[in-house]
Parts: C-alpha cells; structure tokens; sequence
C-alpha cells in the first residue's frame, strides 16, 4: 500500500515540474479530442463538385443538371463541351465525377426507348465517389420515374394504379443505427477513443520508460522486490490514468448529450469500457518500457501497436474482409473491441448481455498486462547496468 | 536493446564542407538504432502491414439473414436471387424478426430483407408491397454491401414481374424493358477499376507514413544533437545534415512509388517523372520541419511521445478520406501548414490518376515555399542558440 502511495506522490512531483509531461495527459488530449470533433463537426459532407456533358442541349437534359444540382450532396461546378475535356478535370480532380448525356437523349425518351446517362466517378477517392454515387442513382432513378408516370398517365392508368405497377415490389432501405449516414456520429465517434488509446500507451510508455533513461528506477522502486514493484506501477499509472479516462468522458458526453444525440444504449457502460480502454493501453506501454528497458523502443513499440489501430478495428474496413492472419492481428488488439462494443451501444442498442465478455477481456488484459509489467520492471531493477538505454 | 547505448556520447566537432557534413549525418543515423529504425525500419515494415489488413480489396459474401413471413415460390426466387450475388450470402432464412435482430447483435449477421406476408398474393393482385431491407447503418462499408446485395434481388424480381404485365398488355419485351426505366444509369468507376478499398486508402496514407517517420526521426536525430551541443554549426553543416535525411526519406520514397505500389498492384505510374518532382519537393520540406520540431524540443524521446498521436488528425484533413467540403474553413486553410496536405493530393494526381504536371504544380509550389520557410526558421534557430551558446 505504501509503495502505491509514494509513486503515487512521486509521480504528481513529477507532473508538476515537467510541462511538457503534464501536457501530454491533460490540455494536449483535450485539444486533439477537440480537433478531431471539429474535423466532423459538418456531419455530411455536401456540395461536391461534378461536371457535366450535356450534348442534348433539350429541356429534359436541362432538368436533369437541375435535378443533380438541387441534390445537397451534389453541386455543378462545370459544363464541359467534349468528353476529352471532362476527362481532363477528372484527372486534375477539378471534379469528383462527371454526368454525361448523350445526342438525341430527348428524342429517345418521347419515342419510348431507354435513354441511357452515363456517370463517370473518380472511384480513387472512395468516399467521395460513393456519395456522388448514391445521390446521381436517386437523381436520375427520380426523373425516370416522372417520365414513367407522365407516359403510363397519358395512356389512361389512373395514378395510383401506376404507382403499383411501376413497381410492383418496392425496397424500403432501412440502415438501421445510423440513419442519416450522420459521420460526426459514425467516425468521430469512434476516431476519439482511437486517439485516446495511442496517447495512453505512449503515457504508459513514457512514464515507467523515463525512470529507466534517467536511470531513477531505484530510487522509484525503492528496495524493489515484485509486491512493492507491482505496487508502485499502479501509484504510477494513477494519474495519467484518471486524466485521459477523464478527458475521455468529456468528449462521450459532449459527443452523445452535448450534441442531442440520444444514443438507444447505456452510456455508463460505453464509460466504464472507455475508462478500462485507458488502463489496458497505459499497461501495455508500461510493459513494453519495462521489456525492453528502452524508453526509445517501447514509444516505437507503442506507436507501432496503437496508431494504426484505428485502421484494422473494422470501422472503415470490415474485419470479415480481411484475410484470416490479419484478422487475427486485428482482433488481438484491444480497440477492435472496444469499438464493438462503443457501437453496440451508442448506435445499435445491443442489449448489454452481447458484450459482458468485451468488458471481462478488456479487464483480463489490463491484469495481464499489469503483472507481465510489473514482472520485467522486477528483472530490471535487479540490473542496474541494464538502465540508462537510449 | 538492453545494452547501455550512448550515441552521443562522443562529441566530434561539427563538419566544415558540405560533403563532411553530409556524410557525417549519415554514418552517424548508420550508427544510432533508433533513427534508423524510424527512417528505414519502420517505412519497409508498413509497406507490407499495412496492404496486409485490405488484401481482398473489395468486400464480398457480407453474411446476412431473410426473415421470409411470406413462403411462396415469389419469396424463395428473392432468397434465391440475394443467395447469388456477390456481395451478400445468406447464412439464415427464418420467419422471425426477433431471431434475426438477435443475430445481427451478436455479430453473426449485418443486416436481414424482411419479406411481408401476403407478398406474392399483393402482387398477383396489382397491391403495392414492399420489402424492408434492414442493414447494420454503423458500420458504412458493410451496410452498402447489404442494401445494394439485396436491392438488385428485390429489383430484379420487381422487374421480372412488370416486365410479365407489360408484355401481358401486348408490348415486345425490349419495349417493356424501355417502358419500365425510360432513364437509365450507367456507372463507370475511373481509376480504380474494382474500387478496391486497399488500392484507395494505402496509396493516400504511404504518403503520410513517409511523412510521420521521416518527421520523428529527423526529430528524434536533432533532438540528440541538441543533447550534446551538436546543434550549434554552421549552415553549411546543417545544410548537409538535411540532405543526409532527405536522402534516407527519398529513398523510402522510392520504394513506396517504384515498388510497393507495383508489388501491390494498386493504381500507379500515372506520371513517373511528375512523382519524382514529388518526391524532390516533399521530402526537403519533412526534414526541414523535422529538425526544426527536434531543435525546439531539444530532447532524444520526445518527438515520439509528441508525434504518434497526431498521425489521425493530419490523415483527416489531408483531403482523401474525408472530404474537405466538410472541414470548417479555418481548418481548411491551416491543412496546407501540413507537407502531407500537399503531397497527398499531388501523388494522387501523379501517381493513380497520371494528371500533367500541370495540375500538381500549385502543390508542388506549396511544398517548395514550405520548404524554404522551415529550412530558414531552422537555420535562424540554430544561429541564434549558436550565439547565446557564444555569449555564456
């Protein structure tokens, strides 16, 4: 209990001369949570640039460009006179995509045939292709249907009947969770707790890291021995720990109430996995600096672990397709399911019994990590002339 | 590792030429593990962790459920139909809606169609009906896969039936079919063909991972310098200390444009000599900024501890993944303070979309004045601490 305690102090000492390292637990999170939210702030992305080639020149190629221009995600920037043209702004990114309508488009409507419009989409920049993708299929599949019902009307189907038979099965898409494709709520959400997970294991990382470099780790450990030892990583470990959970909590509830998104799930529970995310990931750096006795390499280490971890955890890219090995990876890396389970509540409303066994890993690992570390710090403090790596 | 290592433990006097400088910048990085790992290490370890996650490119067989309450020969042609593409398998065919909700919580389904009852006799009527295809919204890639993996079931069944009306009404099929969908759409995805999640996403974020090592390892080479009073040289040494790092980083450089983009097959070649232009101007800004980061730092770890975290931000406002409409305008402007703002967006134009040199020449410019100004602020630092170390 004592060793807890005089790390604890020891650590507050610390914290309070360096402002560098006060820093890095406190306004530096908080300002990096802020961006991120600042970055998705908007929600939608809207008015994307696209072009088009209108070699119609009717009143109905004329609607349609009204049509696309009055969709919110789409914005006509260009009239380009020549495919070749078109193909040149693409290529510059001067446009996302280009719509073209060919000659004769309004003739072969009246006379009953299919018209064909073609989109051209700069598939290299996914997001934005997709979007643009979505809003010009509902542009055109909108005008299609007016010139069925206008056409079907004039040979004397009442309205409603045509309604029917244009399409006699209809898909109602329902995206369950996350119904305006909102992206404050779908990736700020979750890129928040990413950043807080690789400041964590770096704070991890840097702390007990610096006793080696400095070569203090005896006069932190005191006599050593694996009680004391395991005992003053916890009293170490405290402060940053209760900072970024802190930090952490700041940014759930500004995210969730603070923007009046009333999440279908129990936000206590997202906060006790958000505060066990933080332990995890300050003991997993605590135990790379005490493996390796390097604060250099343990922040590498970290910096390896945590900073992509975002991009396998199957947000932006599902984990069932990934092949089996990097899957493997992914699912071994403690923000994969922290994320899971984030979701599960903030946007689907899982009932809490689907991820009982998220929390007990996450509190396993934290155990694990904690042990593993204070073990190596044991083995450290016994070599004296092992410290003091660069 | 475990071994006390001192790498500034000799402190040579600083190089007079630039060619000394030069090579003594690079034996020392030769010599110190830790920058080297950071300028060589880590770029050749991304380039095959990272396309590792996105090997498939393109998601397929996304399992989903039917929750079918209609059970006729119309209901099982839909199963059937959904079965066959691509995109959805279905792994469950149930007649409740409870079972399937309870599947996609526990992760084993990521959306289900819930087919009405009274569906086929509806349609055999002429009534509306309608079909609900209910997909996981959270996650943005899979819900894609599901609502369009079953919209074309469900619409070709949809057509497949007005098709038997119109031709029932005495229309020829191709009629029919042009009567159905007076407008149609034909999309053509340009560059990258399958619109491969790994062929978008790993081109964007070599650039960023040349950026961010080349950044902590300038960094964390400076601060060390700093440590042992090795900052305090001349322009010409400092000179040669950058050229040594930007060697190192267009070699990286190199091996990302020349060869993991072949290895991986992504988009590339577009503009060979327009990417060396690239390389040539992005690289000299990274270093400059580097060591001018490390200078101010003045500490061997801190730029690690400093840096890593900042990867996510400055990947969202590099403009590929998220769209710049949607950043807030002061953010808009403060992105081009970033090399990897820049060298992002001209790679993707040289690179993947074979652009004229032309079209990336404004960022080339941004890079170069970036350049000069880091380049600049760090050579008045390192004067100015050369004075004040004169003046104790």
């Amino acid at each position: 209990m004592n060793s807890i305690v005089n790390s604890f102090h020891r650590e507050a000492r610390r914290l309070a001369v360096d402002p560098w390292d006060l820093a890095m637990v406190t306004w530096v999170p908080l300002l990096g949570v802020a961006l991120l939210w600042w970055i998705f702030s908007a929600g939608l992305p809207r008015h994307l640039a696209v072009g088009v080639v209108d070699d119609d020149h009717s009143s109905l190629s004329r609607q349609l460009v009204r049509m696309l221009d009055a969709t919110p995600g789409v914005q006509i920037t260009q009239h380009f006179t020549s495919t070749a043209e078109a193909e040149r702004a693409l290529r510059a990114v001067e446009v996302y995509a280009v719509v073209t309508i060919p000659r004769d488009f309004a003739r072969t409507v009246k006379e009953g045939h299919a018209a064909q419009v073609t989109l051209l989409h700069n598939a290299q920049m996914s997001t934005h292709s997709g979007l643009l993708q979505r809003d010009v299929r509902a542009a055109v599949g909108t005008l299609s249907a007016g010139i069925e019902m206008a056409a079907r009307n004039k040979r004397g189907e009442s309205a409603q009947a045509v309604q029917v038979s244009m399409e006699p099965i209809h898909t109602q898409m329902v995206a369950l969770f996350n119904v305006s494709s909102n992206y404050e709520q779908f990736l700020g959400a979750a890129l928040i707790p990413a950043l807080l997970h690789i400041l964590a294991m770096t704070a991890g990382a840097w702390t007990v890291g610096r006793e080696l470099r400095d070569r203090t780790l005896g006069e932190w450990l005191g006599a050593g021995g694996w009680m004391r030892t395991a005992g003053a990583l916890v009293g170490k470990l405290a402060l940053p720990w209760a900072a970024l959970t802190l930090v952490g909590l700041l940014a759930l509830v500004g995210i969730t109430w603070g923007r009046g998104w009333h999440s279908p799930g129990n936000l206590w529970w997202v906060a006790g996995a958000l505060a066990l995310l933080m332990a995890v990931s300050l003991t997993a750096g605590a135990a790379l600096a005490g493996i390796t006795r390097s604060l250099r390499t343990a922040l590498s280490g970290a910096g390896f672990f945590a900073a992509p971890a975002f991009a396998f955890s199957g947000v932006a890219f599902p984990l069932a397709g990934m092949p089996g090995s990097a899957r493997a990876w992914a699912e071994a890396m403690p923000y994969t399911h922290y994320i899971r389970l984030q979701i599960e509540q903030l946007q689907m409303g899982a009932p809490l019994a689907t991820s009982v066994s998220t929390m007990v890993a996450l509190l396993v690992a934290t155990a694990a990590l904690w042990l593993v570390g204070a073990t190596a710090l044991t083995l450290a403090h016994r070599r004296p002339d092992t410290w003091g790596g660069r | 590792m475990n071994t006390t290592m001192k790498p500034m433990a000799v402190v040579t006097p600083p190089p007079r030429g630039l060619l000394r400088a030069w090579l003594q910048a690079l034996a020392t990085v030769l010599r110190d593990k830790g920058v080297l790992l950071l300028l060589i290490g880590a770029p050749v370890l991304y380039g095959f962790f990272y396309p590792w996650f996105y090997t498939d490119e393109v998601l397929t067989r996304v399992p989903v459920a039917v929750v079918d309450r209609d059970h006729t020969s119309l209901s099982r042609q839909i199963t059937r139909l959904a079965d066959a593409d691509p995109r959805i398998e279905v792994r469950m065919v149930t007649a409740g809606e409870r079972e399937a909700q309870e599947a996609l919580w526990r992760g084993e389904i990521e959306g289900y169609a819930l087919i009405p009852p009274n569906l086929k006799r509806s349609v055999v009527r002429g009534e509306s009906a309608v079909v609900s295809i209910e997909a996981n919204g959270a996650y943005a890639l899979l819900n894609k896969a599901v609502q369009y993996g079953f919209a074309e079931a469900v619409g070709t069944v949809s057509a497949g039936v007005e098709i038997r009306k119109l031709q029932a009404n005495g229309q020829s099929a191709p009629q029919a079919r042009a009567s159905r969908a007076p407008v149609q759409l034909q999309m053509v995805a340009l560059f990258n063909p399958t619109e491969g999640y790994g062929s978008f996403v790993v081109p964007a974020v070599a650039l960023l991972i040349l950026q961010q090592t080349l950044l902590m390892g300038a960094a964390m080479l400076t601060g060390t310098w700093v440590e042992s009073g090795q900052h305090r040289a001349r322009a010409t040494t400092w000179l040669g200390r950058l050229l040594a790092l930007c060697t190192l980083g267009w070699a990286s450089g190199l091996f990302y444009f020349g060869w993991i983009f072949v290895l991986h097959d992504y988009p590339r070649g577009g503009n060979p000599l327009g990417a060396l232009a690239l390389l040539a101007c992005y690289i000299p800004a990274i270093a400059a900024l580097g060591a001018l980061l490390g200078l101010w730092m003045g500490n061997r770890e801190r730029a690690l501890q400093v840096l890593l975290f900042t990867t996510l931000p400055i990947a969202f406002v590099a403009g590929f993944s998220w769209p710049v409409e949607a950043l807030p305008q002061p953010l808009q402007w403060l992105r081009w303070l970033l090399p990897s703002t820049s060298g992002v967006q001209a790679s993707l134009r040289l690179n993947q979309l074979g652009a004229p040199l032309s079209a990336a020449l404004p960022y080339l410019c941004v890079l170069v004045a970036l350049g000069v100004l880091f380049m600049l602020a760090l050579l008045c630092t390192a004067r100015h601490r050369c004075v004040v170390a004169k003046s104790f």
